[in-house]
């Protein structure tokens, strides 16, 4: 054993500890061979045998009599209040239950109500591409099938669930509702039938000057205005047909 | 209700958490006079001490339930809290700068043993004071290790479990707790052994 090994040791050999005994004899067999190890053996085996005194002096020490009575006399208190409290923690988690149980009843009615109230408009939602089918005429019904085709069938899809409650009130079926709009004129040398064939409808603002194109009159007074326009791309990506809006 | 006197500490708590009061008296006078001598070494004030004793013990009768056996011992759940209760008083008192001679009027009074001529008597009551006194003067964290495994006797493991660290903590912690007391306690030392050789850091090859 070096000195280094022996510092490790040495409080638990000053205090008589529990510790291996080869690891035992070679630390004191290393104090008898080095000087500087026993005087540091010396001085803790002296620090030990004081901070022992110590503990022994106050061994008897102890809180004072009264302090007893103190605490079981706080302990009867507490005895006499604590069913107090504890009925009144219970009163708490009552009132807390019933609380709870009065939000989920009054959220299932909330929801219920909203379901009742949705139903109705739904009707309405899917009643209005028919109507619009009705009154368009055949190149429009056409169009509107391929390019709005979307909005139908999510009508058709959508069952009254709680994620979607709200009303679904398509746009372009508003616009249709809302707008003039000419019949398709074909681009190029494109026949009507070709329409059936399916594409895109993009709406576009156009020159007003792009209606005298098309052979239809143009008012001077809003020349610089611009006009909106439904280009009709078929499936090969070229534009067929174009219809003006307002 | 009687209790049997042979009831564990874990055992007297529970009947105590179920209203008797008896176990609390038994619990108490079996426990009272660590806690209050470890609020005592810990502090050096009688004041401190009575105080954290009583505020452990009514914290036993609030929070009892909060002592899990799965983790320790009563003993050392109730000294895990005086020893939270000693560093906020020590924090709220400032006092945890070292006290030196600055000690409270109440600080226990070391008694003469009958056995000692009255030269080894003064010689005995001088060491314990300085000791004390260097006890005081540790840092809080080598302090109560000292208290703990040197002055309560109570083993690494339990003294882990009161201070909710590893035992090698402990055991270092110690290390270092007895090297400083060393240094405080070397002029002392020096002339009550004028012979003994100082301790010196140099190493030697034997």
């Amino acid at each position: 054993m070096n000195c280094q090994r022996f510092e490790n040791v040495v409080s638990e050999l000053a205090r008589g500890q529990m510790m291996a005994a080869e690891q035992r004899a070679e630390a004191l067999a290393h104090s008898d061979a080095c000087e500087n190890c026993a005087a540091r053996l010396g001085n803790e085996e002296m620090l030990t045998r004081g901070l022992q005194t110590l503990a022994a002096e106050m061994k008897t020490m102890a809180a004072p009599p009264e302090l007893e009575n103190k605490l079981l006399e706080a302990f009867r208190t507490r005895d006499a209040v604590a069913p107090i409290s504890r009925r009144q923690s219970n009163s708490r988690y009552w009132l807390a239950a019933v609380a709870a149980v009065l939000l989920i009843v009054m959220s299932v009615v909330a929801v219920r109500w909203r379901a009742a109230v949705d139903t109705p408009q739904q009707a309405i939602t899917k009643a209005e591409p028919q109507k619009k089918v009705e009154t368009n005429d055949k190149s429009e019904v056409v169009v509107d099938d391929q390019t709005e085709d979307v909005t139908p069938k999510r009508e058709i899809v959508r069952t009254p669930s709680r994620r979607s409650r709200r009303p679904y009130t398509p746009q372009v079926a508003n616009h249709v509702r809302n707008e003039i709009a000419t019949d398709f004129i074909p681009l190029g040398y494109m026949n009507a039938a070709h329409f059936q064939d399916g594409g895109r409808i993009v709406r576009v603002e156009l020159p007003r000057s792009a209606l005298a194109n098309f052979g239809l009159p143009v008012n001077m007074d809003r020349y610089h205005e611009k006009v909106k326009a439904d280009v009709l791309y078929g499936t090969d990506g070229l534009a067929h047909a174009i219809r003006f809006v307002q | 209700m009687n209790v049997n006197n042979d009831l564990n500490d874990s055992e007297l708590l529970r009947s105590m958490l179920a209203g008797n009061e008896e176990a609390l008296a038994l619990l108490y006078r079996r426990r009272q006079g660590g806690i209050y001598r470890f609020a005592l070494q810990m502090s050096g004030s009688k004041t401190i001490a009575e105080d954290v004793t009583q505020e452990v013990f009514l914290f036993l009768m609030r929070d009892g339930h909060l002592f899990d056996a799965a983790r320790g011992s009563v003993n050392a759940f109730l000294l895990g809290v005086a020893r939270n209760h000693v560093l906020r008083r020590l924090r709220v008192e400032q006092l945890l700068a070292p006290l030196g001679d600055d000690f409270d009027d109440d600080v226990p009074v070391l008694h003469a043993t009958s056995d000692l001529c009255p030269l080894e008597d003064l010689t005995r009551a001088e060491t314990i004071e300085s000791v004390r006194k260097a006890v005081l003067s540790l840092p809080s964290k080598y302090r109560e290790v000292v208290v703990l495994c040197e002055l309560q006797d109570i083993s690494y493991a339990e003294t882990a479990e009161i201070l909710g660290c590893a035992i090698g903590t402990v055991r270092s912690r110690l290390h270092r707790a007895r090297a400083l007391l060393l240094e405080k306690l070397r002029p002392s030392m020096e002339t009550e052994e004028p012979g003994s050789a100082t301790v010196k850091s140099a190493r030697c090859f034997a």
